[in-house]
């Protein structure tokens, strides 16, 4: 394997050897043509005068959606695939999505169950009936119809051993599936779970893949690459040339009528590189792609071209771990942990490291979404308050200017991911502004794989991290202190009731004031620091119509079938 | 020369089995494992769902038994399932291998044509503007970082002038032959660069040498005209080192260039293999660095061969 380096280069300059006027001259010259291929590749074209997109001008009056899209998909199966959103979206559709707002809207289902309207029964031994009614009329891609019989088939399979589904522990609350009727599935909950609207991203077809084992699906080539993955969705799968692109076609027979979709086909090209996705937008190869907030500045004023910038549900924070003795030494004091938060100027992270493209963070929250409380209390860049609260802990300065406490000094490590930019960036600001009060942090950057084992193994002090949220609102699996994902070890007892009954409460108006109260809580108990939400710079033509893009787990592709192609 | 050649394909089996050892030890050897992947994303992840996983890809178990399951499967021609795609290994790599033979066969072939084009007028006419100008562009390809090049190459070709695509091997929908010639023509460009400064300069010293030699007096004393002077005579013998060079790097033909794949967006074996790195895919990555080596101890022995064809005083028994 070759990493494009001249491994040569030492023995051709030993050939080269002498490095005589010959060779002066030679560098003299590279010098100079550098600098002219530089020169050209900055040079502003006047505006108006760059070529016309080179576009395949075979279209035939087809509206082809084309996307530089930002990786290869691994398979998909939706409910397998480690990457499941977009690609899979346009071909595959669940019972439920999510608007721009974090708020679920039905797909396969007629309606969201709630108790308002009578599709959520509670019974005596406790348990929950939610019923869910489908849509009629909706055909599989392959022609077969929809029904009640897929959506028991993909509760069964998502709860099996070994289905590799993301967030298969959600769903071992349904304990029963039943059939009433083909256009209706009812899921017999063992308790009340808040979540069950957020669940069912995508529906498998029962006719395919029933009668395997879980094992065998999972391994079903024909299902994973595209030959029988027949969905619901508005197109349907064509062609998937490795490491290329996915091609998916107008479903002729979508179930939301004739009208639907608008376009005739969508290209979802590969294209790894951030800066080779920025190269083919401007050179107008593509109608979308998703770029680095670096870009931000350099595509707002292309022509053609709108850039949003998508507040996404990643929220950016940093942790502070007590899951060992040390960081119990050094974090388990929740004035000292305050004293950490206070000493980080956030604003200026995000106006000037961000370049104002992103909003501070006080809560996991984002308040794109209903349950984001704007109450809580908040930790403003103050580092004579973040002083006294370390000399009132008992940190003292020491020779060194780092302050110590029992002979230990307050210095710890700081666990980076190598590859992230943004959050190296994070980490030095805070590592600077904590020097200032008297606390030393000092970095460890891992390769990805490397970074997430220590991570999920506990063995770190700080790290700066970003998490996902799905719209639904649960942070129970992050901060209780049992919960699954809990990586820094936290837990406030007063907190963990309140998650853990904002899990039990059934619908928006229960759980909003709970979902309120834990996020006053978790930021009172000061142990991982909301820094900003995430935006991701989408760059779409104008030519698209019905784009709203959306920060949330089911991505900004959730209405394909409502977009269009106007020139 | 039949004893030798199979004498030599032999020796290859051993040299390849503890190649695989080494390679394997290494893979593992890097921290974290496949469930990497499933975390990329940032999401909750079932910790169950993460066990499940790992047992299923068998990466719960010790090294040592994972490398004998690898094997044994192995010598029965079978290089595994890939981890991420659940696809075999085979089959991936054969998608892939044909956009990395045509990109580096390209730059080879063009490399080649530059390279022997600037060695020689460089080694005749040595000190003049042309040799002057295959010494800047050896220096340029030197010290340009690829990833730098292509995509000042992408913003001049591409963005600016509008001449090329900027990425990938065709557009989608146009399967002409040209539309694929001009997808062709940067990253093949940016990576014959690499081989046209090494392979020119050595050509360039080796023929100078050869030039000065007794030889070469002679066959100019008898009459012979200059072109078949360097031409037949300087040339092949010079042409020695040049070969083992070239040989060497023909078994990248194989293994692709992993930057340039990327920047370019194209569909190789290089890019494959950065993916497999990161996501852990153990059965892909062996597959791909297996190959490697095989081709690596291959074109040495076409190296050795070429040899004898070029110098008939090398001779195997």
């Amino acid at each position: 394997m070759t990493s494009d380096n001249l491994r040569d280069r030492d023995r051709i300059e030993e050939l080269l050897g002498v490095g005589g006027p010959a060779a002066v001259r030679a560098r003299r010259f590279a010098v100079v043509l550098c600098i002219a291929v530089f020169a050209v590749a900055c040079s502003q074209s006047p505006a108006g005068d760059r070529p016309a997109a080179r576009r395949a001008d075979g279209d035939g009056g087809r509206k082809i959606l084309r996307i530089a899209y930002e990786r290869e998909i691994d398979v998909l199966n939706a409910l397998t695939s480690q990457n499941l959103v977009d690609i899979h979206f346009s071909m595959a559709e669940g019972l439920v999505t999510t608007d721009e707002n974090n708020n679920y809207i039905p797909v396969l289902a007629r309606e969201i169950p709630t108790e308002d309207n009578g599709l959520i029964e509670r019974r005596d031994d406790g348990t929950v009936d939610i019923t869910w009614s489908l849509q009629e009329g909706v055909r599989w891609h392959d022609g077969q119809p929809f029904t009640s019989r897929d959506v028991c088939f993909t509760w069964g399979f998502v709860t099996s051993e070994g289905s590799q589904t993301y967030n298969r522990d959600q769903y071992l609350g349904i304990i029963d599936c039943r059939m009433p009727d083909e256009h209706t599935a009812v899921f017999t909950w063992d308790d009340e779970y808040g979540y069950y609207a957020g669940l069912f991203e995508v529906i498998l077809p029962a006719h395919v893949l029933d009668g395997m084992s879980t094992d065998q699906i999972v391994n079903y080539t024909p299902y994973n690459r595209g030959a029988e993955t027949p969905g619901t969705g508005p197109f349907r799968f064509a062609e998937w040339k490795s490491g290329e692109y996915i091609r998916v076609v107008r479903n002729e027979d979508y179930w939301r009528g004739a009208d639907y979709p608008a376009i005739d086909e969508i290209v979802w090209t590969f294209i790894p590189d951030s800066n080779t996705r920025l190269n083919s937008m401007k050179a107008r190869q593509f109608d979308y792609a998703r770029l680095e907030p670096v870009h931000a500045d350099e595509v707002k004023d292309l022509e053609g071209y709108e850039l949003h910038l998508v507040s996404s549900n990643t929220f950016m924070h940093l942790d502070l771990s007590v899951n060992d003795e040390r960081g119990r030494t050094l974090f388990g004091d929740r004035d000292v942990r305050r004293a950490i938060f206070h000493a980080i100027d956030r604003p200026a992270i995000a106006e000037q490291l961000m370049q104002g493209t992103v909003t501070v963070a006080h809560t996991p929250l984002n308040p794109t979404s209903p349950y984001h409380n704007p109450e809580v209390p908040t930790y403003d860049f103050d580092p004579e308050l973040s002083r006294r609260l370390l000399d009132a802990a008992g940190w003292i300065p020491g020779a060194d200017g780092i302050r110590q406490k029992d002979g230990e000094r307050f210095a710890f490590v700081m666990l980076n991911r190598a590859g992230t930019a943004d959050r190296l960036a994070i980490a030095q600001v805070a590592q600077a502004q904590l020097k200032a009060v008297g606390i030393e942090v000092v970095f460890e950057t891992l390769e990805s794989a490397a970074w997430s084992q220590r991570w999920r193994g506990g063995n770190w002090e700080a790290m700066v991290s970003g998490w996902f949220l799905p719209a639904d609102p649960s942070l129970t699996n992050i901060y209780s202190c049992d919960g699954s994902n809990n990586m820094t070890g936290m837990c406030n007892v007063e907190l963990d009731e309140v998650l853990l009954r904002s899990d039990r409460a059934l619908g928006f108006s229960a759980r909003k004031p709970l979902l309120d109260e834990a996020q006053v809580l978790l930021a009172e108990t000061a142990h991982s620091l909301p820094i900003y939400y995430n935006v991701v710079p989408e760059l779409v033509s104008r030519r698209v119509k019905g784009y709203r893009g959306s920060g949330t787990n089911f991505g900004s592709f959730w209405n394909l079938y409502a977009w269009d192609i106007i020139e | 020369m039949t004893a030798y050649l199979s004498r030599r394909l032999l020796q290859t089996v051993p040299l390849l089995f503890g190649i695989s050892i080494v390679l394997f030890a290494v893979i593992q050897a890097a921290p974290g494992g496949p469930e990497a992947s499933l975390l990329e994303t940032g999401r909750f992840i079932d910790p169950e769902v993460i066990e499940a996983y790992r047992q299923r890809l068998g990466v719960d178990q010790p090294i040592p038994v994972q490398y004998l399951r690898w094997l044994s499967a192995v010598l029965v021609g079978d290089l595994g399932v890939s981890f991420s795609t659940t696809r075999p290994v085979v089959e991936m790599i054969a998608e892939r291998l044909p956009a990395t033979l045509i990109l580096m066969g390209s730059a080879f072939v063009l490399a080649a044509v530059v390279a022997a084009f600037l060695g020689i007028a460089g080694a005749v006419r040595p000190h003049t503007a042309l040799d002057h100008a295959g010494t800047t562009l050896s220096f340029v390809g030197l010290a340009m970082p690829v990833f730098w090049f292509a995509l000042i190459l992408q913003l001049v070709f591409a963005v600016r002038l509008g001449w090329l695509p900027v990425a990938g091997t065709q557009t989608v929908g146009d399967t002409s032959f040209g539309d694929r010639l001009l997808h062709l023509v940067l990253p093949a460009v940016v990576l014959s660069f690499r081989y046209i400064a090494g392979w020119s300069r050595y050509l360039r010293a080796s023929l100078a040498s050869e030039l000065r030699a007794d030889y070469i007096r002679t066959a100019r004393a008898k009459g012979l005209p200059e072109r078949t002077v360097v031409g037949v005579h300087a040339v092949r013998n010079a042409l020695i080192p040049v070969v083992s060079i070239m040989a060497l790097n023909l078994a990248d033909l194989f293994s692709g260039a992993v930057i340039t794949e990327t920047v370019f967006a194209w569909p190789g074996i290089g890019r494959m293999f950065v993916q497999a790195m990161f996501s852990r895919d153990y059965p892909l990555l062996m597959g791909i660095l297996l190959l490697g080596s095989t081709m690596v101890v291959v074109f040495n022995l076409v190296a050795d061969v070429v040899y004898g064809a070029l110098d008939p005083r090398i001779r195997y028994e």
